[in-house]
């Protein structure tokens, strides 16, 4: 496997540069401790990551590993209240309660940290219930960031706000996992694919239902993609070829409908947890669009970007070849 | 790539093999997977029956004296593209597949069939299962 920051370079003794903190945020009136993992110059452009729904911040780690990215741009990757290390807040009897994730509630939760955190400028990218989110971004706070990635968006996406994956005759650690399991593509390596899985399997009773209460009921923009103000804030729609949720297509078509300042890219050969799922072909295709927002890249980007274009072969174990190679 | 055509004598009884020795479906309370289910390419329907995380039987064209929990079927085209070592986008996995036929209202995919409960209780292992046809159709990823 090439390149520097992946798994199978490292030494017994190396410690990633990675830094984790907590962070305290009011979000609709209530105290959060949010956690984040940063690496980069203090002075990086800030990079702020989203995770997808029911998941946590180690979804980003390799990109938050990237000595290319990290040069330039101070990236960071939180978990938003109820994921990863992320607790319930304190003062509420949420136990009482269904969790449920909302358009108002998840753009307060972002602006919040990226105030608390005093970011200047923030390029904002996010996937999946992430992706989706840039489109309430720039119609709420176009002014808050320099850019918004969202990554495997589209102005509706539904379907997914299923009644078993919180139900107490359904192993749901399991199947919150699964469900996922064919949104991410083929060619992308067994061991990313289980270990995305795997993060999945780590989510709290009811949360990975409920942020899909705000991606497939509470998120739809069909008929206002008027509002969603990109040439204020560029907007860059990037899906993934294997992402039957929201595929490339709806990615064009939602950009399409935005009009100036929003941008559709095709990401072939990968699917709905990019960065996770694939994060080297993740890591060079992100690169290019980085590069069109910072004005260091001169061609426009292509429709689709593929694995040659960036310098990446893919890995010869198929899906039909799970076994060790012993 | 596998000579046998898919759906042959001899490709079920590859594919049973595959499934019967497949690791992953002795873990994790795989091996509790006991729901038949049924798979129809095109016209033909053959039942799986399932006993402990592996195949007992295959029944061709199951009749009423028969019983399954839930079932997959396609065209012969899906199927065929279902099973390429590297199949393409959407129909690459059974949820993919299904929802372009249940949500999106898309022909020329999979559909899932039958008590959507026992699907959830035991999804990673029929979604494993499903899986394997790939594995044997590829003769066993060898």
């Amino acid at each position: 496997m090439e390149g520097t920051d992946m798994p199978t370079s490292y030494q017994p003794g190396d410690v990633e540069p990675i830094d984790g903190s907590y962070v305290h945020i009011d979000v609709e009136g209530v105290s959060h401790r949010v956690y984040y993992e940063e690496n980069g110059p203090d002075d990086g452009i800030p990079l702020l990551c989203q995770h997808t729904a029911g998941n946590n911040c180690q979804q980003w780690r390799h990109l938050l590993t990237d000595e290319e990215i990290t040069e330039n741009f101070r990236v960071i990757a939180h978990d938003l209240p109820y994921h990863g290390k992320s607790v319930p807040p304190t003062t509420q009897e949420w136990w009482t309660d269904d969790y449920t994730m909302t358009a108002k509630k998840f753009t307060d939760t972002l602006v919040s940290l990226a105030d608390a955190l005093e970011l200047e400028d923030p390029i904002y990218m996010g996937s999946s219930m992430g992706g989706n989110i840039t489109l309430e971004l720039a119609d709420w706070y176009p002014d808050r960031f320099q850019a918004l990635i969202g990554l495997e968006c589209g102005a509706h996406s539904p379907g997914f706000y299923i009644d078993w994956l919180d139900h107490p005759e359904v192993n749901t650690t399991e199947v919150n996992a699964y469900a996922c399991w064919g949104l991410m593509a083929p060619q992308s390596p067994e061991q990313s694919r289980r270990e995305t899985m795997y993060l999945y399997e780590q989510g709290a009773t009811g949360v990975f239902k409920g942020d899909l209460y705000y991606y497939s009921v509470d998120h739809d923009y069909r008929d206002k993609l008027d509002q969603v103000n990109a040439d204020e804030c560029p907007l860059y729609i990037a899906n993934g070829e294997y992402d039957y949720l929201t595929t490339p297509e709806d990615g064009r078509q939602t950009a399409k409908g935005i009009g100036e300042g929003a941008t559709a890219i095709e990401l072939a050969q990968i699917g709905h947890f990019p960065m996770s799922e694939h994060p080297e072909l993740f890591n060079a295709y992100i690169r290019e669009l980085l590069a069109d927002i910072t004005g260091d890249r001169d061609e426009a980007l292509p429709d689709v970007l593929e694995p040659d274009d960036v310098g990446i072969e893919l890995h010869p174990p198929g899906p039909a070849r799970e076994k060790p190679a012993d | 790539m596998n000579e046998t055509e898919l759906s042959s004598h001899e490709w079920w009884e590859s594919y049973k093999e595959t499934v019967n020795n497949d690791p992953e479906m002795d873990v994790r309370g795989h091996d509790k997977f006991s729901e038949n289910f049924y798979i129809e390419i095109g016209d033909e329907r053959v039942l799986v029956e399932m006993n402990g995380g592996e195949i007992a039987e295959l029944v061709p064209n199951p009749t009423m004296n028969h019983q399954w929990s839930f079932g997959v079927e396609g065209d012969r085209e899906a199927w065929e593209a279902f099973v390429q070592e590297t199949p393409p986008a959407f129909n690459h996995e059974i949820i993919a597949s299904h929802y372009r036929t249940a949500v999106r209202g898309e022909e020329g995919h999979l559909q899932l069939t039958g008590d959507n409960k026992k699907i959830f209780q035991h999804l990673r292992a029929f979604q494993r299962t499903l899986d394997l046809m790939r594995v044997a159709h590829n003769n066993g990823g060898n």
